[in-house]
């Protein structure tokens, strides 16, 4: 047996994804060939997703050794408590009333959360602090404004480059060009609207 | 004669002042993506998706494929000089192409990469002119079943041709399809697995999944790469050919605009798949191809050539069938859809200034890629001398305020986010995003095909080789399946892929 690591993981993701679909699919109706319901294309779907899982996963088991790329302890450990956090942090917030709790903050905080401690480690940074920056800009943007998400979401995802720490003028630079060049774009030219400064 | 009086029309839209203005942007954007490697025409092209809404469809489309073909000019332009394929489709072109720099001739390749590109987008316009009111009149007779096992086959094909297995594509279609379906039931209004999350009753947002698995993902897998850029320290020569040159390119020309305009048209095509074709094709045929691996000036003629012509002629089975190729047409699909206009075989007759406006407009493009790229190549060049760590924070902050802007809702961005990781994730197991998005842009009409052919067949399923049209779909469908089978066709398939 070689097994292929890759693969197996492919088509747990796959069968996984299909069978929640089709637990899902319960609520819908079915109805028949000549008058499809609802859950008709999905059924047929998920039905046929699963079935390539299992050819996956039998092929699988022998076409390997392709392993995924190695994970440090300290990796796996931030993986999971980043996950814990980030879904802690969004439920807590989700019951604290005001800013916190209002439209999908507490999904975005939970977001914001966990990618930033799952960045702890090194070797997560490049995945995980651009995400981090991406999602920062959708919490910060409508509270505090258009200049301000983009500062910060230029300086979190900057964090992911080791020579930007290095030359920290480079960042304030980019953060100057890309607030005036978004400006000329976004709000001089295609009028989007979004507010430009803080909200007091 | 009708064919002119529609092309003249299609030049006078696509001469107006504002349509000639957003060609030009498409082009010079597309050629510095084609220049700058570690981001391609899928990235760009869902990243432009909102600023594009503001316009009036055809320009908003004129400007979007000019990106895809301005892409597979700038792309030989640093794999002739840098040995650096600024997009999959130049990859070959570093092969020969480098070589010839490296014998100082790489002014004439340039030169021939440009030209070569230039002649095969105006034969591969010129067919696409022609082919789109004749294939148009065909597919006004198909019936919902034909459809259904059409989009079956553009699937399955473009599955078989991705890269990787095959098993595993076609399990991402599969899964494209199924996201495709989350919303509201067009028929009976039913919620459909939206978690009762009122952003999702219209769907997952197409440009958050394209921004998400091109974009984000794209990002952070340069990021884990060590940077490598060089500078071109040789210099570019003297553009003109040798008439030796002459002769040995203008074949090869002609047999790249060949494959790569078949290649293109191809469900699954497009203008990598062409370059690799044509560039097999130049090594065995060529009267040059012993001096392959040399610098055989074949070996950039021919793939420039094709790749041009697919990344045009890919825009027909779109603009007559409303079937996307591959992942850009599909973010085209997108895009129209996005405009209110629903891609098919009514498109040419309901869309007039749309379909002759983007033939006259590709016209147009080449001519200004031809002017854009060969007086001012050190310019874009030095393009590179921007280093990918200024690069990625402006790429990201392009994603977020497009895709918030889309309706103004920090759910999409969030939703991005989702994708943009599942996107990495997918990119580890070797899972092909691109035939998910087909998938997923496909789905939703795929159902409602197969709910109108069940219905008229009285939920009679032999109605799908009974009518010949769906039939054959279906037949050329199990047999790219079945030679997926064979061992050699398989290696071959890899082969070509990887190389």
């Amino acid at each position: 047996m070689k097994l292929n690591t890759k693969d197996l993981i492919s088509a747990a993701l796959l069968i996984g994804l299909a069978a929640i679909g089709l637990w899902l699919n319960q609520d819908h109706n079915l109805g028949t060939a000549r008058r499809m319901g609802p859950g008709y294309m999905p059924m047929l779907v998920f039905w046929l997703q699963i079935i390539l899982g299992g050819i996956v996963l039998f092929f699988g088991l022998f076409n390997g050794p392709d392993p995924l790329d190695d994970w440090s302890p300290a990796e796996i450990g931030f993986l999971i408590g980043g996950t814990v956090a980030g879904v802690a942090a969004g439920m807590i917030c989700a019951h604290i009333p005001g800013f916190l709790s209002s439209g999908w903050n507490p999904l975005g905080i939970g977001l914001f959360v966990g990618c930033m401690v799952i960045s702890i480690p090194p070797g997560w940074r490049a995945l995980f602090l651009p995400s981090a920056a991406f999602t920062l800009f959708g919490l910060v943007l409508e509270p505090l404004g258009f200049i301000v998400a983009i500062t910060v979401t230029v300086i979190v995802s900057a964090l992911a480059d080791q020579e930007h720490l290095d030359r920290p003028l480079g960042v304030v630079g980019l953060c100057a060009f890309l607030c005036a060049l978004c400006w000329a774009i976004f709000i001089y030219y295609l009028d989007i609207r979004v507010p430009l400064w803080p909200q007091l | 004669m009708e064919l002119i009086a529609n092309l003249a029309h299609g030049f006078g839209v696509a001469l107006t002042l504002n349509n000639l203005l957003f060609c030009l942007i498409g082009c010079i954007i597309g050629t510095a993506i084609g220049v700058l490697p570690g981001i391609g025409p899928v990235a760009t092209i869902s990243l432009l998706l909102p600023i594009t809404f503001g316009q009036p469809a055809t320009t908003a489309i004129i400007m979007l494929a000019g990106i895809y073909y301005g892409a597979q000019y700038g792309g030989s332009t640093t794999a002739i000089l840098l040995n650096l394929p600024g997009e999959v489709s130049s990859v070959v072109t570093t092969l020969e192409g480098y070589k010839m720099a490296r014998n100082g001739r790489a002014g004439a390749a340039l030169t021939i990469a440009a030209v070569g590109s230039f002649f095969a987008g105006c034969v591969s316009t010129v067919l696409v002119a022609a082919s789109g009111p004749l294939l148009t009149s065909v597919a006004l007779s198909f019936g919902p079943a034909d459809y259904f096992s059409l989009m079956l086959l553009g699937l399955i094909i473009s599955a078989v041709l991705a890269q990787g297995s095959v098993v595993k594509s076609i399990g991402m279609v599969v899964f494209g399809v199924a996201l495709g379906l989350v919303g509201t039931d067009v028929q009976t209004g039913q919620q459909r697995f939206t978690f009762g999350i009122p952003e999702l009753s219209d769907g997952i947002g197409f440009v958050s999944i394209a921004m998400g698995m091109f974009g984000i993902a794209e990002i952070i897998l340069n990021l884990e790469k060590p940077e490598a850029r060089s500078v071109m320290s040789g210099k570019v020569g003297s553009l003109m050919m040798t008439r030796e040159e002459v002769k040995r390119a203008t074949p090869a020309v002609l047999r790249g605009t060949a494959v790569g305009s078949l290649l293109g048209i191809l469900p699954g095509g497009g203008a990598a798949l062409a370059s690799f074709g044509s560039y097999m094709m130049e090594r065995k045929v060529s009267k040059g191809r012993h001096e392959f691996g040399t610098g055989a000036i074949e070996g950039v003629a021919g793939p420039e050539a094709a790749n041009n012509a697919a990344s045009q002629t890919s825009f027909i089975p779109l603009l007559t069938l409303g079937i996307p190729a591959n992942a850009v047409m599909a973010l085209m699909v997108g895009a129209l859809i996005i405009q209110g206009i629903q891609p098919g075989p009514r498109m040419v007759e309901a869309q007039p200034d749309l379909f002759w406006g983007l033939i006259a407009s590709m016209w147009v493009g080449n001519l200004m890629l031809l002017v854009i790229n060969l007086p001012m190549i050190g310019v874009w060049v030095k393009l590179l001398a921007v280093p990918y760590r200024h690069m990625y924070p402006s790429i990201l902050i392009f994603c977020a305020i497009g895709v918030y802007s889309l309706s103004n809702n920090v759910f999409d961005v969030y939703q991005t986010v989702f994708f943009g990781l599942f996107g990495y994730m997918c990119s580890k197991l070797r899972l092909e995003p691109a035939p998910m998005l087909i998938g997923f842009v496909l789905g939703p009409m795929m159902e409602e095909h197969l709910r109108r052919a069940m219905l008229l067949s009285r939920g009679d399923p032999m109605v799908f080789v009974q009518r010949p049209i769906s039939a054959v779909m279906l037949a050329i469908g199990a047999l790219a399946l079945g030679a997926m089978l064979m061992p050699n066709i398989r290696k071959g398939k890899d082969k070509a892929l990887q190389e």
